[in-house]
């Protein structure tokens, strides 16, 4: 498994560096946003409010939704390029089975984004002399998001195996994350708010906010619960990629898009 | 053991509302060693039965076995199959062939070093390793051809699937692919393969299975098929004129003479006293009447099909 992810990290870093000018393309639009983020950030503030936790929260926020989105669409997106360049069914003749095989890759492609907006953000900061602050605590709430967001990267991947073109399911998709990351579920009252405890990546979502807006500490309650929600969703996208998957082969139609 | 058995596969698809069936009890082994070509027309089914059997399609009945695991319950049995189902598009066109080799040997299960050596060593003797760090899409589509088959062997497989090898490929290319794949072969590897081009299937194939509607309609070795379908004759060419007496002469030792030509059908004794006969006028040639597989493919393909509309009506 190590070989495999290690192997795809090498794969998704030689695809992304072989073109300088796409990369270094990709790199500047990336600065770009972020500059325009601080800007954006310190013109809102004005030159005399303190700005610290405010830009930290916005810029930390983006990259979360920025990351979040990515994951969520990633499955789907490579399965429909794999499928063009010809290379998807060999996808599914390795022992590994797809299921592993994509999250390996999408692991890999998340820490390849992580690590370029990491390197921006941190030269944006030595530029304009700027500091984000963060707790390490954060990490705790954001895995439970990231589990919720692989198990729905799979449920898109299993659409996209059995229906190929889901473009504009996708695209309809980012409109039902922002209330996903947005819905204010500690603020519903029973029974809605119990349904909103069911809702993926809305538990892990509210903590953070409650971290990182709220100044809160972590509640262990709400994060064991966003953990069960992640773990369960998870599994769920799981469960119906590897459904997906029969599905596709008993009607023979896995490589056609 | 044997490389691959198939066993009374099936495959029904609904179309339109319809049911087709593109494979019926469809049955065939291949042993080590052994290149089978399996031949049809468009929408025979050869497509279909190849997923089957790398378990890219489930079967509705029948089972496959690669070296005696099932691809569909074991994963295991993948690492003995190989497979080049989309000609050159098998490949990742911004890798090298190198990185190619590498990455898909992890795939099939192999250590990174190891498949990094064994890649080393493919390219080697695909003759490849001067390429090694030339990214994919800037080969020749003969060199991206001969890349899929060596990522398809990366891992050593004991049965390899061969989807139109040669197609779209110049002659020189082809050549050597149809050179490739016989040495694999005769290394122990099985090879299963479908081509439209006949003649290669009939150079570089120990049997083929002929298919048609889904159905095995010839399963026999190529040698023994060309045989069956050939005319036990020799054709003779010649330049000049034939008087009546030498005319006479050669149609009593039975062959049929036409003009600047004849057609015997009997003993190579009798075809010398011909020649003998037609000495000294000069020859064009003299070759036994052998049929090629393209004509047997045809033949079969057309008493197949019109068996099939005197059953139905």
């Amino acid at each position: 498994m190590l070989q495999l992810l290690l192997t795809e990290i090498k794969r998704t870093w030689t695809e992304f560096i072989r073109y300088p000018i796409e990369a270094i393309a990709g790199l500047v639009i990336t600065t770009f946003i972020f500059y325009g983020l601080f800007l954006s950030a310190r013109f809102v503030a004005g030159s005399q409010l303190h700005l610290g936790d405010r830009l930290s929260t916005i810029v930390v926020g983006y990259v979360l939704w920025t990351l979040v989105l990515f994951i969520v669409n990633d499955i789907a997106a490579a399965l429909q390029m794999e499928a063009q360049t010809g290379t998807l069914e060999q996808i599914f003749l390795s022992p590994f089975g797809a299921p592993k095989i994509f999250l390996v890759r999408t692991i890999a492609n998340l820490g390849l984004r992580l690590a370029l907006i990491l390197g921006v953000l941190i030269i944006i900061m030595l530029f304009t002399r700027t500091h984000l602050y963060f707790s390490l605590t954060l990490l705790l709430p954001l895995s439970t998001l990231l589990l919720g967001a692989y198990g729905m990267s799979f449920m898109m991947g299993a659409l996209a195996l059995v229906f190929k073109r889901v473009e504009q399911l996708l695209g309809f998709f980012r409109f039902g994350l922002l209330f996903l990351l947005a819905v204010p579920i500690a603020t519903w009252i029973a029974p809605l708010r119990g349904l909103g405890i069911l809702l993926p990546m809305a538990t892990g979502a509210e903590e953070l906010r409650n971290l990182m807006v709220r100044n809160q500490s972590l509640s262990l309650t709400h994060f064991m619960l966003a953990l069960l929600n992640g773990i369960g969703y998870f599994a769920l996208g799981l469960f119906v990629f590897k459904w997906a998957e029969r599905q596709a082969k008993r009607q023979g139609i896995l490589s056609g898009y | 053991m044997t490389a691959l058995e198939a066993y009374k596969l099936r495959k029904t698809y609904r179309q339109g509302g319809k049911l087709v069936e593109a494979v019926r009890e469809l049955s065939l082994k291949i042993e080590p060693g052994e290149v089978l070509a399996f031949l049809g027309a468009n929408g025979a089914g050869k497509t279909t039965t190849i997923k089957m059997i790398a378990g890219l399609i489930r079967p509705d009945t029948g089972w496959v076995k690669i070296a005696g695991c099932d691809p569909h319950r074991n994963s295991k049995a993948l690492q003995m199959l190989g497979a080049v189902l989309e000609g050159n598009r098998n490949l990742y066109w911004r890798l090298t062939p190198e990185e190619n080799l590498e990455y898909f040997g992890v795939l099939r299960g192999m250590n990174r070093k190891a498949a990094h050596r064994r890649g080393l060593a493919l390219l080697d003797r695909f003759e490849l390793l001067h390429k090694r760090h030339t990214p994919v899409q800037a080969l020749s589509r003969g060199m991206q051809q001969k890349l899929a088959i060596a990522v398809a062997l990366i891992h050593q497989p004991r049965l390899l699937l061969l989807d139109e090898p040669t197609l779209g490929l110049d002659v020189e290319a082809s050549q050597n692919v149809k050179a490739l794949v016989r040495e694999i072969a005769q290394e122990g590897c099985a090879i299963l393969l479908t081509t439209h081009q006949l003649n290669i299937a009939e150079e570089i194939s120990d049997r083929v299975a002929i298919v048609q509607n889904g159905e095995i309609i010839a399963l026999e070795p190529t040698a023994r098929i060309v045989k069956q379908f050939s005319d036990c004759g020799y054709i003779i060419e010649f330049l000049g004129e034939l008087d009546d007496v030498r005319t006479r002469k050669i149609e009593a030792i039975g062959a049929v003479v036409e003009s600047q030509k004849m057609i015997y059908a009997g003993t190579p004794e009798g075809l010398y006293q011909i020649l003998n006969v037609l000495s000294p006028l000069p020859l064009v040639q003299v070759k036994q009447d052998r049929a090629d597989l393209t004509k047997i493919f045809l033949k079969l393909i057309g008493e197949s099909r019109a068996a099939t509309v005197t059953h139905g009506n």
